[in-house]
C-alpha cells in the first residue's frame, strides 16, 4: 500500500467541537459581545435582586406616582414602591419564563419536527398538528389557557412553550427534508444505519444551527407574549411584577405620572435588543463559510 | 440582420483578435492575497478554437471572466492587460465595456439552466441580447429565429415562444449559444459549455460549435477540463496549472509530444477508449493540485513532478519556447531539451496482476453471483399517493437482469435518466423495488425486509459519486468508520486498531482518523468513503460514478486503489460510469443501459471492440478521445433527446434516435411495433436490436 501517495495540503484539525467552535465564534463579533454583554447585566441583576434590594418589591415609601428623580430613577408607583426596584423584580419573572420555556419548547419542536424521519406520515401528521397551532394568535392561546389553568406563571409558561413548537418544528422537519437525499445519510442508511440512529447522529446535529438561531429569536417573542398578556391582565397577579405587568399599570396612570411607563418600557427594548443582536451573531456565524 | 463589421478572413494569422498578456488576477481575502491568475498570457486569432484547459482551481475559469471583466469583488485584475482587436479591454471605463460585451466578446457559461431566465420567452431572451445594443424589437426578433434555426432548434416558429423549462439541457444550451451570437461577436468564450450535458447531447454542441466557427468565421475559446473536448473540438491549446500557463501550442504539438512534464503525466494517466492498458494500473500522478491560496513558491507542479530539481522549488520557470514551431513550456527540464518528459510506454506490469483476467474468471462465471438482479423494476412515478388518485408508474428500470462475480468488475454505462442509479440504489434498499428479483449471494433479499436488508448490507456496500456530500460534515472520519465497524460487530477496544488498518489500506495516513472532512481533498475523501464502505468486509461494492467528481490527475489514483483492494479482496464491482473511458479500464464485463433497459451486454472487450448496438455505437463514437488522431474517426451523432421513461415510445425505446431504425429506414417497422429482447450476437455479447449486426457500418 506503500506506493499509493498522500495527497498533501491538509489542516491542522481543531481541538474544540467545531459546532461548538462556531457558536461560540459568534461571541467574538462585536454583535454578539455587546448582545451579550446587555443579556448578562440584565441576567445578573436579575438573578441578584433579593442581595440588592432586601427589602423586595413591596416596599413603599411615603409618596406615590412621582416622576423620574435622584432618589427614584425610573419613579414611584402608586402605592409608593420604587419602580426600578419592581422593574429589576419583574425581568426575574420575564427571564425566569423565557429561560425554561423557550429552551424547552425549542427542544420539543425539533424532536416533533423531526418524527418525519422516523415514519413519513407520523410526521405529516406531526406537522398538521403544529398547523393548528399556528392558527391561534398568541393571545388568543394565552386566553384559553388562562380560562383553564387561571391566570399566572405556568399560564405563561405553556403559552411561550407551545406557540414556539411550529417555528421550531417547521424548522427541524425542513433540515430533515433537506438532509433525507444527501449522500451521507444515505451512506449511513446502506451502513445500516437505524432510523432513530440516523436522527441522533446524522440528522440533529446538521439541523442544530436553525435550532440555536431560531432559539434566541424566540427569546425576544417569548418576552413580547408575556408582556401582551399582562397588558390585558392575564399576566402573573399583583402584587408579583412583571415587565408586562409594569407596563400595564404604566398605562393605566399615564395621564398622573407620564414617566411610570418609561423605566419598564426601556427595560423590555433592552432585553429584546440583545436578545435579538445575540440571534444575529449567530446567524452569520453558522452561515459563514 | 447584416453585420456591420466585415469578418475578418480567417486566414490572416499575423494579427490576433484578442491578445492576453502578463495577467494576473488575485483575489484579496482578509488572510491575505490568492493569486488565482499568475502571469498568463496568449492570442487568439480570427477563426481560431483555443482551448484553456486545466484542473479546478488552476484559474481558466478566472482567465475568462477577467477578460470579460466579469469578476466579482474581492477577485481584482492586478496587471496585464487583454487587447481586443488593438484596444485594451481592462482600460476601458464600465460604460464602454458593456458595450463590447455581447456585440464583441460573448460568454456561454457551463450550466445552460441558471443562464437562462425561467420567467421569459427564449425569443424575447435573444432579442433581448440585441435591443440592448440598438437593434429595434421586429428585427430583433426575425433575426432570433435566424439564430434558433442556425444552432440547430427544430420547429423554430414554434419554439421561439417557449420558455427555457420546455426545452431540454441540450437544447438550452443551443439557446445559450444563439444569444451569444446575436450581436455577432467576433469572438466567443464557453465555459465548460458541455460539461452539465451528456455524452451524445456534448457531441452535438462540440459539432455545432465546430460549424459556427466554420460558418461565421469566428474565434473561440473554450475553458475545460475535459482533454478529450480539447482534441476534438480546437486549434490550439493552452494548458493551466495552478494559476499559471505551463503550455502552450497547437493541439497537434501538445497531444503528440507534450514538453511540459504536467501535460505529458496527465495525457498517460488518463484511461483510454482504444486502452491496451487492461489489468494495469494506471501511471497515476501522485499527490493533489496545489492550493490556490498557498501555491509552491516555484513551479507549481514541482511537488508532484518526476523530473524536479532544485531550481524547480525556488523560483518558477518562465514560459518559453521550446523546439521550433511556437510550442512553448514552462519548464527547466523540458527548456534544457535534455530529458524527455513524455510517459510514452507505460511500465511493464507487474506479474501478478494480470492473473486475475482470464484463469480467475472462468472460474467465476462458474460460481454463484456474490450479486445479481433478475428482471428488476423500479417504479418512480406512483410515489405521490392521494386518497383517490394515483399516479400511473413510471418505470425508471424495466425488466433488468445483471450479476456481478467475485472479483470481477461489472461496467454500467448510460447516461443520465437511463436508470443506472436508481437500479444500484434499489439493490442497497434506498429505492423500492417494485418487480423482480434482487439476490445477495445467491440468497433472495427482494422483500427488503429487516432480516434481507441485513444481508444486503454485509455483502453489499456503496461508494457515492460526491466525496464532498457523502460524509457528514459534524463527525470525524473516526466516528465515521467506527459507526461502520459497530456494525460489522467490531467491539469497542479493537475498533482502534480495525479503523487504523483501515485508513492504511486506503492510503491514508492514520494519524488523520480524528479529523473533519473539511479538512481533506477531494481525493482523499473518496478514500474515506471507500475505507467506510469496507469497512463491513463487503463481498461487493457498488461504485455510483466514483471519479467522475474528481480532478484529472487524481482520477487514476482512485481508478489504481480500486483495482489494487478487488486484487487483494476479491471484490465484486458494480461500477456505474458515463464515462466510457474509465469504465474500459476497470470493466470485465459491460452494459450499456438505454431508458431504462439494457441494449447491450456482454465483454469489455466484445462491446468496446465490435459494438452490436447501435446505441452503444454512437455513445463510443460520441465520446471526446483524447488524442488527435482520433479525429479524424468517423463519428455517430445521435439527433435528439433521451425520452421521458413515462411515455417510452412504442417498441424499441431507442427507435426515435437510431441511426439505423426507423427514421432512416422507414420500412423497418418492425422497431416500432416490437420491443427487442437481449439476444446473442454473432460477436458473443447479447443486444436488443432487430438489426444488431448492422450497428457499426450505417451512419
Amino acid at each position: 500500500m506503500a506506493d499509493i501517495p498522500l495527497e498533501g495540503g491538509i489542516p491542522r484539525a481543531r481541538r474544540l467541537n467545531p459546532t461548538l467552535a462556531r457558536y461560540l465564534s459568534a461571541f467574538r463579533t462585536p454583535k454578539g459581545v455587546i448582545g451579550l454583554s446587555i443579556l448578562a447585566v440584565m441576567s445578573l441583576a436579575a438573578l441578584l435582586a433579593p442581595v440588592l434590594f432586601p427589602g423586595g418589591y413591596d416596599e413603599q415609601g411615603r409618596e406615590a406616582l412621582t416622576g423620574i428623580s435622584a432618589g427614584h430613577i425610573f419613579g414611584v408607583d402608586e402605592f409608593g414602591r420604587d419602580i426600578f426596584v419592581r422593574s429589576v423584580y419583574g425581568l426575574r419573572i420575564d427571564l425566569s419564563l423565557i429561560f425554561t420555556a423557550v429552551p424547552l419548547s425549542m427542544a420539543i419542536g425539533v424532536l416533533l419536527g423531526l418524527s418525519g424521519a422516523l415514519s413519513e406520515h407520523l410526521g405529516s401528521a406531526v406537522q398538521r398538528l403544529l398547523d393548528v397551532i399556528i392558527g391561534f394568535p398568541g393571545l388568543i392561546l394565552g386566553i384559553c389557557l388562562v380560562a383553564i389553568l387561571g391566570p399566572g406563571w405556568p399560564a405563561l409558561f405553556l403559552t411561550i412553550l407551545i406557540s414556539g413548537l411550529p417555528t421550531a418544528g417547521r424548522l427541524a422537519r425542513g433540515a430533515w427534508l433537506a438532509q433525507q437525499s444527501r449522500e451521507y445519510v444515505l451512506a449511513a442508511r446502506v451502513l445500516g444505519v437505524s432510523r432513530p440512529q440516523l436522527l441522533v447522529r446524522h440528522v440533529l446535529p446538521n439541523a442544530m444551527d436553525s435550532a440555536v438561531v431560531n432559539a434566541a429569536v424566540w427569546m425576544v417573542v417569548g418576552v413580547y407574549i408575556e408582556a401582551g398578556l399582562s397588558i390585558v391582565g392575564l399576566g402573573v397577579q399583583p402584587p408579583t411584577p412583571s415587565l408586562g405587568v409594569l407596563l400595564n399599570n404604566g398605562l393605566r396612570f399615564v395621564t398622573q405620572s407620564p414617566t411610570y411607563i418609561v423605566g419598564p418600557a426601556l427595560l423590555l427594548l433592552l432585553v429584546a435588543v440583545g436578545f435579538s443582536l445575540v440571534s444575529d451573531a449567530l446567524n452569520e456565524a453558522v452561515n459563514r463559510r | 440582420m447584416t453585420s456591420t463589421e466585415p469578418l475578418a478572413p480567417v486566414t490572416a494569422k499575423d494579427v490576433p483578435l484578442l491578445r492576453v498578456e502578463g495577467l494576473r488576477t488575485e483575489f484579496r481575502l482578509r488572510n491575505g492575497g490568492v493569486k488565482a491568475v499568475n502571469d498568463v498570457s496568449f492570442d487568439i486569432y480570427p477563426g481560431d478554437v483555443l482551448g484553456i484547459v486545466g484542473e479546478s482551481g488552476s484559474g481558466k475559469s478566472v482567465t475568462a471572466r477577467s477578460i470579460m471583466r466579469m469578476l466579482r469583488p474581492p477577485g481584482e485584475v492586478v496587471a496585464g492587460s487583454v487587447r481586443l482587436g488593438g484596444e485594451d479591454l481592462l482600460a476601458l471605463p464600465e460604460r464602454e465595456m458593456r458595450r463590447r460585451r455581447g456585440s464583441k466578446v460573448a460568454m456561454v457559461f457551463q450550466d445552460p439552466q441558471a443562464a437562462l431566465n425561467p420567467v421569459m420567452k427564449v425569443g424575447d431572451q435573444i432579442a433581448e441580447a440585441m435591443t440592448l445594443h440598438g437593434v429595434d424589437r421586429q428585427t430583433a426578433r426575425r433575426r432570433a429565429i435566424e439564430l434558433l434555426d442556425q444552432v440547430g432548434i427544430p420547429d423554430v416558429r414554434t419554439k421561439i415562444d417557449h420558455y427555457p423549462h420546455q426545452f431540454s439541457g441540450g437544447m438550452r444550451q443551443r439557446v445559450v449559444i444563439a444569444i451569444a451570437l446575436a450581436n455577432d461577436p467576433a469572438l466567443l468564450i464557453a465555459d465548460e459549455p458541455t460539461t452539465a450535458l451528456d455524452v451524445t447531447i456534448q457531441a452535438q454542441i462540440l459539432r455545432l460549435l465546430a460549424r459556427l466557427r466554420t460558418e461565421l468565421g469566428i474565434a473561440i475559446a473554450i475553458i475545460t477540463h475535459d482533454m478529450g473536448v480539447v482534441a476534438e473540438l480546437c486549434t490550439d491549446v493552452v494548458v493551466m496549472y495552478g494559476g499559471r500557463t505551463v503550455e502552450k501550442g497547437t493541439v497537434e504539438q501538445v497531444f503528440e509530444q507534450p514538453r511540459h512534464p504536467y501535460t505529458a503525466a496527465l495525457l498517460a494517466a488518463m484511461p483510454r477508449l482504444d486502452d491496451d492498458r487492461i489489468g494495469q494500473p494506471l501511471p497515476a500522478i501522485p499527490g493533489a493540485p496545489p492550493d490556490p491560496a498557498a501555491p509552491p513558491p516555484g513551479c507549481p507542479f514541482a511537488p508532484r513532478c518526476r523530473f524536479t530539481e532544485d531550481v524547480c522549488e525556488h523560483e518558477p520557470p518562465e514560459l518559453l519556447q521550446i523546439g521550433t514551431d511556437g510550442q512553448s513550456a514552462a519548464c527547466f527540464v523540458a527548456q534544457r531539451a535534455t530529458t524527455d518528459v513524455s510517459v510514452r510506454d507505460p511500465e511493464p506490469a507487474p506479474a501478478d496482476i494480470s492473473v486475475h483476467a482470464a484463469p480467475e474468471a472462468a472460474v467465476a462465471d462458474a460460481t454463484t453471483p456474490v450479486l445479481e438482479v433478475r428482471d428488476l423494476r423500479i417504479d418512480v412515478g406512483s410515489r405521490r399517493r392521494g386518497l383517490f388518485h394515483r399516479d400511473p408508474p413510471v418505470y425508471a428500470v424495466d425488466s433488468v437482469s445483471l450479476s456481478v462475480h467475485a472479483g470481477r468488475t461489472l461496467g454500467l454505462v448510460g447516461e443520465s435518466g437511463c436508470g443506472k442509479s436508481t437500479l444500484s440504489r434499489s439493490i442497497v434498499g434506498i429505492n423500492r423495488v417494485s418487480g423482480g428479483s434482487v439476490l445477495v449471494d445467491g440468497a433472495d433479499v427482494s422483500t427488503m425486509g429487516q432480516a434481507d436488508l441485513g444481508r444486503v448490507r454485509s455483502s453489499v456496500q456503496y461508494l457515492f459519486q460526491d466525496p464532498y456530500a457523502s460524509l457528514n460534515p459534524r463527525r470525524t472520519i473516526r466516528q465515521s468508520l467506527s459507526e461502520a465497524l459497530a456494525f460489522r460487530g467490531v467491539g469497542r477496544r479493537e475498533r482502534e486498531e480495525a479503523a487504523r488498518s483501515l485508513m492504511e489500506q486506503v492510503g491514508l495516513r492514520a494519524e488523520h482518523l480524528d479529523r473533519y472532512p473539511h479538512a481533506f481533498s477531494g481525493g482523499q475523501r473518496q478514500r474515506i468513503g471507500i475505507a467506510r464502505a469496507l469497512a463491513r468486509q463487503p463481498r461487493a461494492l457498488i461504485l455510483d460514478e466514483p471519479v467522475s467528481a474528481l480532478d484529472m490527475s487524481i482520477q487514476a489514483q482512485i481508478i489504481n486503489l480500486l483495482e489494487q483492494l478487488q486484487n487483494e479482496l476479491g471484490l465484486g464491482y458494480l461500477f456505474i460510469a458515463h464515462d466510457l473511458s474509465v469504465v474500459r479500464h476497470l470493466s470485465d464485463t459491460v452494459a450499456v443501459m438505454y431508458l431504462g433497459r439494457i441494449v447491450e451486454y456482454g465483454d469489455a472487450a466484445d462491446v468496446y471492440g465490435n459494438p452490436q448496438h447501435p446505441y452503444t455505437a454512437a455513445l463510443m463514437s460520441s465520446s471526446p478521445v483524447p488524442s488527435v488522431s482520433a479525429r479524424t474517426r468517423e463519428r455517430i451523432v445521435l439527433p435528439g433527446d433521451l425520452p421521458s421513461p413515462a411515455n417510452p415510445p412504442s417498441g424499441c425505446r431507442f427507435r426515435t434516435r437510431c441511426p439505423i431504425g426507423p427514421l432512416v429506414n422507414p420500412e423497418r417497422t418492425i422497431c416500432t411495433e416490437i420491443d427487442p429482447q437481449l439476444t446473442l450476437t454473432a460477436t458473443g455479447q447479447r443486444a436488443a436490436c432487430h438489426f444488431a449486426d448492422n450497428g457499426k457500418e450505417t451512419e
